[in-house]
C-alpha cells in the first residue's frame, strides 16, 4: 500500500500549514506532549512499581489501578493528540524516519503488554490484590512496561535529532548556515532525508 | 554569563560531551525526561490526594511519604542530567531567558516540596482535619501542578528562546 499520497495530503491540510507557519505552535505542542508523556509514564510507573512490590506494596492493587489509570488514559489522549498534530506538519519525513517507526512499534508492544496483563494476572487479581507484589507474569509485564516506555521516550527524543522540521515541505532545505551543524550535532537521519534543521 | 559559557565549553567534560554528542546528548535528555515523569507523576498524585480526586484510601501523610522521596530523588536526577546538558552545550542553555526563568521556578518548586513534606510530618492531624479542606490549600495544589507544567514548557522553550523576543539574550547576537 502506498501511503505517500495520504501523507502528502496530510501535510498540506490547512491545520498542518497553520502549525508549520507559526513560531509558537510547534514548541507549545512539543511542550504539552512532554507534559502529557511525563504524566503517562509517571502514572504507569507507579502501577508497575506496585506490581513489582517496590512501592505502595501495602495498597490493594485494584483500588490503585482504578484510581490512577483514569489519569493515565486522559493524559495518553492528550499526548497522542499533540503527537498527531506534530506528525501532520511533516508527515512524509516522520513516516520515513527510523526512530518514528521504532517508537510506533514500541507503542504497539506496550499495548500488547497491557493485553497480556489483562488476559493473565488481572484475571486472578482477587488472589493477590493485597499481596505486596503480583504473581511472576504480573512482574514480567511490569518490567517490560518500564523498559518499553523508557525506550519510547528515547526513540521520541531521537526523532527530534533526525527528522527535519521545515517551513516549506516541498522545496529542499535552503543551504543556510546552521549553528547546530557547526557544533557537529547529529544531522540527517539514517533514512537519507535532509539534515536536521531548526531546534532539536 | 556569555564569557562563562564560552569558558565552560572549552573545559574537558564539555569537550567530551561535544565529541560524543551523537549519543551523549539524546541519552542524557532521555534520562532527564524519565526524571520529569517521576516528578510529574509524584506531584500529580499528591495534588490529586489533596484535591480528593484520587488516593482517598490513603492518609495525607501516607501519600506524602509514598511520593515525597521519589519527587526529591527525581529532582536530584534532574539536577545531575540538567548540569550535564549545561556542561555539554553551555551556549545553548546559559544564554537564554527560558533557562533562567526555569531555574527560578525550579528553585521555588523544590522549596515548596520540602516545606510540604515537613509540615505534613509536623502537623499531621491539623492537615487531615482542617487544612486539606481549605479552598486556599486546594488552589495551591492546582497552582503547584501548573507551575511544574510551566517548568516543562520553559525547558522545551530553551531550544526556541527567540519566542521571547528582546527578552532573550540569544536574540540579536
Amino acid at each position: 500500500m502506498d501511503f505517500a499520497p495520504a501523507l502528502d495530503w496530510l501535510q498540506h491540510t490547512s491545520l498542518a500549514t497553520t502549525i508549520r507557519d507559526s513560531l509558537l505552535l510547534f514548541p507549545l505542542l512539543e511542550s504539552v506532549h512532554v507534559i502529557g508523556l511525563a504524566l503517562v509514564f509517571g502514572t504507569i510507573a507507579v502501577i508497575d512499581l506496585r506490581l513489582l512490590g517496590v512501592a505502595s506494596a501495602q495498597r490493594p492493587f485494584s483500588r490503585m489501578a482504578s484510581d490512577i489509570m483514569t489519569w493515565t488514559w486522559v493524559t495518553f489522549a492528550v499526548t497522542a493528540l499533540t503527537g498527531a498534530l506534530m506528525f501532520i506538519t511533516n508527515a512524509t519525513v516522520y513516516f520515513n524516519n527510523t526512530y518514528f517507526r521504532a517508537k510506533i512499534l514500541l507503542l504497539v508492544l506496550a499495548a500488547l503488554n497491557v493485553l497480556v496483563f489483562e488476559l493473565t494476572a488481572r484475571r486472578t487479581v482477587h488472589q493477590w490484590d493485597r499481596s505486596p507484589s503480583a504473581p511472576p507474569i504480573g512482574k514480567a509485564v511490569a518490567t517490560v512496561s518500564l523498559v518499553v516506555w523508557v525506550a519510547v521516550i528515547f526513540a521520541g527524543r531521537m526523532i527530534g535529532f533526525t527528522a527535519t522540521r521545515t517551513s516549506t515541505v516541498d522545496t529542499a532545505a535552503p543551504a543556510e548556515i546552521n549553528f547546530e551543524d557547526l557544533l557537529g550535532l547529529p544531522a540527517g537521519g539514517d533514512t537519507g532525508q535532509a539534515p536536521a534543521k531548526g531546534p532539536d | 554569563m556569555k564569557q562563562f559559557a564560552v569558558w565552560l565549553s572549552t573545559t574537558a567534560p564539555s569537550v567530551f560531551i561535544q565529541e560524543h554528542n551523537a549519543w551523549a546528548i539524546p541519552v542524557v535528555q532521555s534520562i532527564h525526561i524519565v526524571g520529569i515523569a517521576a516528578v510529574m507523576g509524584s506531584v500529580l498524585l499528591m495534588d490529586l490526594r489533596i484535591l480528593g480526586w484520587a488516593g482517598a484510601d490513603q492518609t495525607l501523610r501516607q501519600t506524602a511519604e509514598r511520593f515525597g522521596p521519589w519527587l526529591t530523588g527525581a529532582l536530584w536526577l534532574l539536577l545531575v542530567t540538567g548540569a550535564l546538558m549545561v556542561i555539554g552545550e553551555p551556549m545553548r542553555e546559559l544564554v537564554t531567558f527560558s533557562f533562567w526563568l526555569k531555574m527560578a521556578l525550579v528553585a521555588l518548586g523544590a522549596v515548596l516540596a520540602v516545606l510540604f513534606q515537613r509540615t505534613i510530618r509536623r502537623h499531621e492531624q491539623r492537615w487531615e482535619d482542617t487544612l486539606v479542606q481549605r479552598p486556599s490549600i486546594k488552589a495551591l495544589a492546582i497552582l503547584t501542578f501548573v507551575m511544574w507544567a510551566c517548568i516543562i514548557v520553559l525547558g522545551r522553550l530553551i531550544a526556541y528562546d527567540h519566542v521571547w523576543g528582546s527578552w532573550s539574550p540569544a536574540v540579536g547576537q
